[in-house]
């Protein structure tokens, strides 16, 4: 990292021209992993990247330079292209320098960068040896483990200068049954910015049954049906429905630039008025949290959704300019070869008054999904389509048999209005999320929920 | 730093890790320089100019291949490098060897097609051809309200490789691509978006009109649409949604997964899998593709081979590591991927039939043209095959393409669906895919299951 002095020197040299705003971001990010197949140990690995992106904003315009070369040298000559590179602002000053400090959202006691990778070995193995000889259709098992500790620091023209530290763990554990051709799969993934200790009292053994029996009841499983039905979403996972079909069009980039189908809706219904919903960066320990976001603001717990109403969109320096409303604190990226932009951390749908066995028992005939696979959505349109992993039938107010196959269908305006029943069982689960700066840690969540009406693509027609 | 740099680091990190107690070792650097623009409302909203390095080490001991990468190339980097592999290799049970390899015949492997057209990538004829473009797109018709995305970038990257069993390779590439994607708004309030790409590698060979047309098409052509009735109806991917359906499954012939049991191809070589009409082939060093690639990550020479030929499962793509399990030689696949040696294929071609898309369409008489296939990454079981996908496209209505068609999802399974192809087009594209492209003509299927309006 450089000192205070290096860091001054590069934003000098940024804005010698135009620039009205200019940032050096600094990272330095370790990580490990291990990977079991059946019992074996089959990768390992360990990795230390370091590198130094420069924003500079003239307005709306934006300059984004990267390297990984530690030369300061180099990296002062990349900020002076970067300022011959911006377009439009007028010559701005910069504000003296805070004295530097550091936050951190992780709730660590062990630190995972100080675990041997033989013990971490002897957790997986527990896994796999449980999963093997569960039950003959159990043909695989996979399971794996990573730890990324990242330090990332932001120094800016308006005198920011904070550091934020991540310590993020992840667990995968995947049984497949095999019965004839047919293979399907269950899988657990938590992730957590807790300390080993997550890692000591996970109930892997417990989990791991929940994996094989999910992939033992979906190989004998029939297929989805086709068509409109009512559809309940189970909580944790099933939030990824909300991520994607109505998250990622609250963010500014694509709210600022007028191409996401919430555009201009604040204060208007969006929702069903049992539709509440949260983007909290600040719950300790949480997979998806922070406390400094990568452009210096501090993170906030951020009510998206109060009884179907909007209330906030998710926006960063460069949204704020474009749409004219302050930084939310939700600017991320991947890592330092990405320009920065807004995105979500801890994504839920705020928990209602029905339980999951009333919303079951009010459903005459539809889809019970318990795991949901990943999906993918078109902010301009809301057309989105989601996979589930492990679904069963509602008959009758009962679930009945299991199914595959099932694809989730429809537009993200649409299912918001149309959910019906808000379960009390709120949970977060871990994932992945991927848009223009990267692919960042996130949590979704919600409780049990019920959507009166979404397209099921199956294969067989009822 | 330059390779040069670069290489002198490599050297000593093998030196070292010999004397480290490693039985073989082996460093490898990578360079990434690329620049874009990006255009948003006639401005330059964007300009990214970048250099990312890194050097990763392989260390083999005890019949174990522990990594390590860094990007930082100090010597404090190299005792963090030996260690940090040592205990990976001291806690990997791997049943299959990973190998360090040098053909005597082939040590110094050194292969460079960087374009002189690439000095044309500036940021001023970036900014230029990008502005030039967003007015083009927004005068095609009065309904498309905003240019979302408009990114123009070029890239480069050397690549070498080194081992203590004296293998010595070096190999770059460069290109650029456009990318552009905007929605338009019917006059019933409905939103449509769409989205087209062009890669080369020399500016001046971009045809602006034909972006254009296509770009149109993509967009303007799905306006009204609206679903249409559930059934088996005759289909004919369009090329570029082929490409994306074949990728989905594409790594169910990868040897490595069929050898973890996670491929239902593995034991079908030289079976039958598909129609006699399907040829699938990987074409390394393909005449019209962008990188060509005459050797592999692991020293390893590639060689052009049909995959599926007439419907034959001809062979999977393999490394050294799954050649060694199955006893057969490598391939010449391997390729890092996420730090170690995975597998990977270079340029694919499936084999043109004689049909234009209008003859393919005539074929069909009644059915549906699939164009875009959502959610790939969740609506299909890569190990069972089994699909069910949001689609978009158009009916074909007495041999000829006819209106479109949204919110539909053709559900089915990969392996069933490779018998049923019944004809291949010659409308071949290139796709940038994996490490290559992906060279296909449209396919027609005699059957898929569609579900849309009951």
């Amino acid at each position: 990292m450089f000192n205070d002095s290096d860091c001054l020197r590069i934003l000098e040299q940024a804005m010698s021209t135009t620039a009205d705003f200019a940032e050096v971001f600094q990272e330095e990010a370790s990580a490990k992993s291990v990977s079991l197949l059946n019992g074996k140990v089959i990768k390992a690995g360990t990795s230390f990247s370091s590198g130094t992106g420069i924003r500079l904003l003239a307005g709306t315009n934006a300059v984004y330079v990267y390297s990984n070369d530690s030369d300061i040298e180099v990296i002062l000559k990349l900020a002076k292209e970067a300022a011959q590179a911006i377009k439009g602002g007028t010559k701005s000053q910069m504000a003296e320098l805070q004295k530097l400090c550091r936050t951190s959202a992780a709730y660590v006691v062990t630190d995972p960068m100080s675990v041997k990778k033989s013990d971490t070995v002897d957790f997986l193995r527990k896994s796999s040896d449980y999963a093997l000889g569960y039950d003959p259709l159990i043909t695989q098992v996979a399971s794996s483990y990573s730890a990324v500790d990242r330090l990332a620091r932001v120094v800016n023209t308006r005198g920011v200068n904070k550091e934020d530290q991540t310590k993020r763990i992840r667990l995968s554990v995947e049984a497949v049954a095999t019965k004839g051709n047919e293979k399907q799969s269950g899988r657990v993934a938590p992730g957590t910015m807790r300390g080993y200790e997550f890692i000591d009292e996970y109930p892997i053994i417990e989990k791991t049954q929940e994996c094989c029996d999910t992939a033992i009841r979906m190989v004998n499983a029939g297929y989805a049906p086709s068509g409109k039905m009512a559809v309940v979403l189970s909580n944790g996972f099933g939030g990824v429905i909300f991520h994607e079909a109505c998250g990622h069009a609250l963010e500014a980039t694509a709210v600022g630039i007028k191409s996401s189908y919430f555009t201009d809706m604040l204060g208007k219904q969006i929702a069903s008025p049992i539709v509440s919903a949260r983007d909290n960066a600040k719950i300790k320990g949480e997979w998806g949290s922070y406390e400094t976001d990568d452009e210096g603001n501090e993170s906030s717990d951020l009510l998206l959704i109060e009884n179907g109403i909007l209330k906030n969109y998710l926006v960063d320096e460069l949204g704020s300019r474009r749409m004219n409303m302050k930084p939310t604190g939700c600017c991320r990226r991947q890592d330092y070869s990405y320009n920065p932009t807004s995105r979500m951390s801890n994504t839920y749908i705020c928990a209602g008054e029905s339980t999951k066995d009333e919303i079951i028992a009010n459903t005459e005939y539809g889809l019970y999904c318990t795991q949901m696979g990943g999906g993918s959505v078109d902010t301009s349109t809301g057309d989105f389509n989601f996979a589930a992993n492990e679904a069963f039938m509602i008959r009758n107010g009962k679930i009945a048999e299991p199914v595959r196959g099932a694809t989730l269908i429809g537009k993200g305006q649409e299912i918001l209005k149309n959910i019906d029943m808000v379960g009390n069982d709120l949970e977060l689960s871990a994932g992945m999320c991927g848009s223009i700066s990267g692919s960042v840690p996130v949590t979704v969540g919600q409780p049990t929920i019920r959507v009166s009406s979404i397209l099921v693509g199956g294969r067989d027609a009822e | 730093m330059d390779i040069k740099k670069a290489e002198e680091f490599m050297t000593k990190l093998i030196e070292e890790g010999t004397k480290f107690g490693f039985e073989d070792c082996e460093a490898s650097y990578a360079d990434d320089i690329s620049m874009s623009v990006d255009i948003l409302n006639g401005e330059v909203s964007s300009y990214e100019q970048s250099s990312d390095q890194g050097v990763s080490f392989r260390g083999f001991k005890n019949g174990q291949m522990g990594y390590c990468s860094t990007t930082s190339f100090d010597d404090a980097a190299v005792k963090f490098m030996l260690e940090s592999a040592m205990e990976n290799c001291e806690v990997l049970n791997d049943d299959d060897r990973e190998f360090i390899y040098c053909d005597e015949n082939n040590k110094n492997l050194h292969f460079s097609q960087l374009t002189e057209a690439y000095e044309k990538n500036t940021y001023n004829r970036f900014a230029e051809l990008g502005l030039k473009l967003e007015n083009a797109i927004l005068a095609l018709d009065s309904r498309i309200n905003a240019v979302d995305y408009l990114s123009i970038s070029c890239s480069r990257g050397p690549a070498l490789i080194i081992n203590s069993k004296g293998l010595h390779s070096y190999r770059d590439t460069d290109g650029m691509s456009i990318f552009a994607g905007c929605h338009a708004t019917d006059a019933d309030g409905s939103v449509k978006s769409g989205a087209h790409y062009w890669v080369g590698n020399d500016i001046d060979k971009f045809d602006m009109d034909k972006f254009l047309a296509k770009l149109s098409d993509n967009i303007l052509g799905k306006m009204g649409a609206k679903s249409c009735k559930s059934g088996n109806y005759k289909v004919i991917m369009e090329n570029e949604a082929f490409m994306q359906f074949m990728s989905a499954f594409l790594g169910n012939t990868f040897a490595t997964v069929m050898q973890k049991g996670l491929s239902l191809l593995d034991g079908k070589e030289g079976t039958k899998i598909a129609s006699d009409c399907f040829t699938l082939k990987e074409v390394p060093m393909y005449e019209d593709a962008l990188s060509k690639y005459p050797f592999d990550d692991e020293g390893v020479l590639t060689t052009e081979k049909a995959i599926i030929d007439k419907g034959v499962f001809a062979t999977a793509f393999y490394n050294l590591k799954s050649a060694n399990k199955a006893g057969k030689p490598s391939t010449g696949n391997g390729f890092k991927s996420g730090g170690t040696i995975g597998t990977s294929p270079t340029n694919l071609l499936v084999v043109p039939g004689d049909k234009d898309f209008n003859a393919l369409c005539e074929a069909a008489g009644e059915g549906i043209i699939l164009t875009d296939l959502s959610g790939l990454h969740a609506g299909v079981n890569a190990i069972s095959g089994d699909f069910s996908l949001l689609c978009e496209g158009y009916l074909i209505e007495n041999g000829k393409k006819g209106r479109p068609v949204e919110q539909i999802t053709a559900a089915g399974n990969f392996y069933e669906m490779l018998k049923q192809i019944i004809e291949v087009g010659n409308d071949i594209i290139n796709v940038p895919a994996g490490l290559g492209e992906f060279f296909t003509p449209s396919v027609m299927f005699s059957n898929i299951s569609i579900s849309g309006e009951s």
